[in-house]
């Protein structure tokens, strides 16, 4: 297994306040990991920091290697890492099938005047880009509201059309933000599968999650942060008898309980 | 150098006072007056029509005015803004909206009032004079009167009903109505108030730069400026907008004097610059 | 689409017929050639609109084309009378020195959003009219006068367009410049917009951070519409300089400015020809109401309310457009 993604160190202080604090793990390229943690540990800032939307204040992230952290997000986005957003982050005006047909245009083999003037390298791309766009539709099960405009789709289906955007970006390594939340059994098995899935499509998945029992199910390996630091790694099975998981999720059980 | 700075400190008292009633007006409703200079002169010529030509107290004028602007902020609020703000779309509508009202009130003081420049008699002569200073008592009057009103406005803002009220209203609207406030009143007496500020500020200033119809989109501009320095839609960042403003008039009407008429492009390019580097200007909310 | 190809099609045709045959041939039997005149005004002002459409587009709110407009006049004023260049390449140069004025302005400025970077394009205008007062080259606050109209266009010896100068139908002439540049500005457009690059804008407008995330290089793209739109803006200036024959600080204003935002919004955002037909409306309907004399603004600016609390989302809005593709 080759490490893909290594995040080395990485802290972000906003002022007087340390939103991720020194936190250190790798992903092997083909796994998927999950950061999980109760809510407001730091999850959505290390999310941020990873994808490059943030600047770590220490620390760096590599991909393959190659530096990421600080550089533009749609330069790491451009070099196969790719986020997807909460699902209220869409494009409320394109359909869904023209939402993704966009998302391609990193695959692009010519440059903006050639699509402007319409060559023929261009068309073949347009072409491509359609074909392929049909394709993730289709295994996203989103193939029957690919024309709907994305702002009357179902929550279900955006959550979906998000990840059909991330796909199209031609991602090695696709994050992916509460992909779970507020979902029913059913609808989790679903997501769990599609998933497997993608990963079993060569990409790459680091999930940020807060629901638990689908992590479960789906990690090859799961990180556990708590205030910014990383308190416990491994797999499924390690974390689920790990002691200061189990105190972290449960002391803050007992406070919403009111004991 | 003292001279510079006593003026700096003057027409930033008077500034300021522009700068908070734009402020208000956006912090409440989102939209920034581009009629404001047309208010602010406005009151100009009532103040010059009841003082200078009916020869009434200037007290007097000064209420005519603020009332004047008063009532026509209500009325712009309420029959214009109101309806716009409902039923569009975009932010721009009321932008516009704004826009169209400025003209339309650069024409009605064109009819009203001619092209002219008008002055009314100084509400007190004589002059202060030391070895470096020369500070006229209307102006320091005027300038007092400025800190006066900014001063009761914060404090009206910070701890009567009305002003808890429109601060709600301004930090969260959805909030704001849930708890009570009964945010179309607040959002007409929030108008109404900024008018009256501008209109009160171009009461006072005519007695000593005097007005003309055509000064209304600079005064505008001006206003604006300083609202984008000190932060869109906070209180604090208006008065300071107001001071840094005069203050750079000053300053640069005196230093670069020799070069002919670049301060205000100074100013403006320096502006451009500092949005640049801090969008929110100095104390401002994230894009406004 | 919002018609289908050969409706499109048929109605492109007509409206080049109405334009370029039918309403000259009106004007020249009426004998109102000042219609040439205002005509060519709007042509041209509807170009510079096109540009402040084009950052409506991408999500921002343009109040300072007014200053590429008296850019790009003062360009060609100064390439024709200082350096000799004849006005079909200082056209274009005037366009493109505009176009990189703006890629510097603008990536500081287009991080700024909403109401802020408003408000430093309103600040534009002004800030080109003292530097057009301020540096020498310009010729200050007198401007510069009897610029000479343009002359010929030939090519390997073929005379494509005789000179100006020669033609006794001048405001007609003119005319004939301002709209065929309106329709290539305004056919460059709509080619822009149904394109990929189209796509890409509405995209980042639409939402930059998903943009982002898909790999758009969203500060680029932005530069390009805003240098696109100056581009726009230049040309406009330009043309009028070789109508007027002179250029003033005082030729575009604050007021133009804000007036191709009018433009613009009454035409309709969602449409690439809302700002021609807000222009004519609006241009025509200043120019009409000249004969009520004292009381031109103030009909003007009143009939402009009443249009903005009826129709708040400009006149196109009146016929629903959407991104649906067929």
């Amino acid at each position: 297994m080759t490490r893909i993604l290594e995040v080395s160190g990485v802290t972000k202080q906003y002022g007087g306040l340390v939103a991720v604090n020194d936190v250190s793990f790798d992903v092997d390229e083909g796994e998927i990991l999950s950061v999980i943690g109760p809510n407001g540990a730091g999850k959505s800032t290390l999310f941020k920091l990873i994808a490059s939307f943030v600047k770590p204040t220490r620390g760096e992230v590599r991909f393959k290697g190659e530096r990421i952290s600080g550089l533009a997000p749609h330069v790491v986005a451009r070099k196969g890492v790719v986020r997807t957003f909460q699902e209220t982050t869409i494009f409320k005006g394109l359909t869904a099938r023209d939402s993704v047909v966009v998302a391609h245009h990193l695959r692009s083999h010519v440059g903006l005047a050639g699509f402007y003037l319409g060559t023929a390298a261009a068309r073949r791309d347009e072409e491509e880009f359609g074909r392929s766009a049909d394709e993730i539709l289709d295994f996203l099960g989103l193939g029957e509201v690919r024309n709907e405009i994305a702002s009357t789709l179902p929550q279900g289906s955006l959550r979906a059309l998000g990840i059909a955007i991330g796909l199209a970006a031609n991602p090695k390594v696709l994050l992916l933000d509460e992909p779970f939340a507020g979902m029913n059994h059913d609808e989790t098995q679903h997501a769990v599968e599609l998933a497997r899935a993608v990963r079993d499509r060569g990409v790459t998945l680091l999930l940020v999650e807060h629901d638990m029992g689908a992590v479960m199910k789906i990690s090859d390996r799961i990180v556990v942060i708590n205030f910014g630091v990383k308190i416990a790694e491994g797999t499924p099975a390690q974390i689920q008898s790990n002691d200061k998981v189990i105190e972290a999720y449960l002391g803050v059980e007992d406070d919403t309980i009111g004991l | 150098m003292e001279q510079v700075i006593v003026n700096g400190l003057y027409l930033g008292a008077q500034y300021a006072l522009i700068a908070l009633g734009l402020t208000l007006i956006f912090a409440l409703m989102n939209v920034l007056n581009f009629a404001h200079g047309q208010m602010y002169v406005l009151g100009a010529f009532v103040v010059y029509t009841i003082y200078g030509q009916l020869h009434m107290p200037f007290v007097v004028a000064l209420v005519a005015s603020a009332l004047t602007l008063a009532v026509l902020g209500g009325l712009i609020e309420r029959f214009l803004f109101r309806t716009v703000i409902k039923r569009s779309v975009r932010d721009e509508s009321t932008m516009l909206l704004a826009a169209a009202v400025a003209y339309f009130l650069d024409a009605v003081i064109l009819l009203l009032f001619g092209e002219k420049q008008r002055g009314v008699p100084k509400i007190i002569s004589g002059t202060f004079i030391s070895d470096n200073l020369i500070i006229p008592y209307d102006r320091v009057l005027v300038a007092g009167l400025a800190i006066v009103f900014i001063a009761t406005f914060v404090l009206m803002m910070q701890y009567t009903k009305p002003g808890r009220a429109m601060r709600a209203l301004a930090q969260d609207r959805v909030a704001a109505q849930l708890m009570g406030v009964n945010v179309e009143f607040y959002s007409l007496i929030g108008f109404a108030l900024g008018a009256l500020l501008a209109g009160l500020v171009g009461g006072l200033l005519v007695t000593i730069t005097g007005v003309n119809s055509g000064i209304g989109g600079p005064i505008s501009i001006k206003a604006f400026m300083m609202v984008m320095i000190g932060g869109a839609g906070v209180v604090g960042g208006a008065i300071a907008g107001g001071f840094i403003l005069g203050m750079m008039e000053s300053v640069g009407l005196s230093v670069l004097h020799a070069y002919g008429d670049i301060t205000y492009l100074v100013i403006f390019v320096a502006l451009i610059v500092f949005l640049s580097i801090r969008p929110n200007g100095l104390m401002g909310k994230p894009w406004g | 689409m919002l018609m289908s190809r050969s409706n499109s099609l048929t109605a492109v045709v007509v409206f080049l017929v109405v334009v370029l045959i039918i309403v000259p041939l009106a004007i020249s039997a009426t004998h109102r050639t000042d219609l040439f005149y205002t005509l060519s005004s709007v042509a041209l002002l509807a170009i510079a609109s096109g540009g402040v459409w084009l950052t409506f587009f991408i999500g921002r709110i343009n109040i300072g084309q007014g200053a590429f407009a008296l850019m790009g006049g003062y360009v060609s004023a100064i390439l024709i009378v200082t350096y000799g260049v004849s006005f079909w390449l200082s056209l274009p140069l005037a366009g493109l020195f505009c176009a990189g004025a703006s890629i510097l302005i603008g990536l500081p400025i287009l991080r700024l959003r909403g109401v802020y970077f408003a408000m430093v394009t309103l600040v534009l205008t002004e800030v080109v009219r003292l530097l057009t007062l301020a540096v020498p080259i310009t010729n200050g606050a007198k401007g510069m006068v009897s610029i000479p109209p343009p002359g010929e266009l030939s090519i390997f010896g073929l005379t494509l367009i005789p000179s100006f100068a020669t033609m006794s139908e001048r405001n007609e002439a003119f005319y004939f410049l301002s709209v065929i540049a309106m329709c290539l500005c305004f056919a460059a457009l709509y080619r822009l917009v149904q394109s990929r690059v189209g796509r890409l804008f509405v995209a980042l407008q639409q939402n930059e951070d998903l943009a982002s995330s898909m790999g758009l290089n969203v500060p680029a793209l932005r530069v390009l519409a805003y240098s696109i739109s100056s581009f726009l803006g230049g040309v406009c200036g330009a043309v009028f300089v070789a109508i007027t024959q002179s250029i003033y600080p005082s030729s575009f204003t604050i007021a133009d400015s804000v007036n191709f935002m009018l433009y613009c919004f009454l035409g309709g955002l969602g449409f690439v020809f809302g700002p021609m037909l807000g222009t004519l409306v609006l241009y025509f309907g200043w120019d009409l109401l000249f004969a009520t004399g004292e009381y031109q603004l103030l009909i003007y600016s009143g009939v402009l309310i009443l249009l903005m609390l009826a129709l708040p989302n400009g006149l196109l809005s009146l016929r629903k457009f959407n991104w649906r593709r067929s």
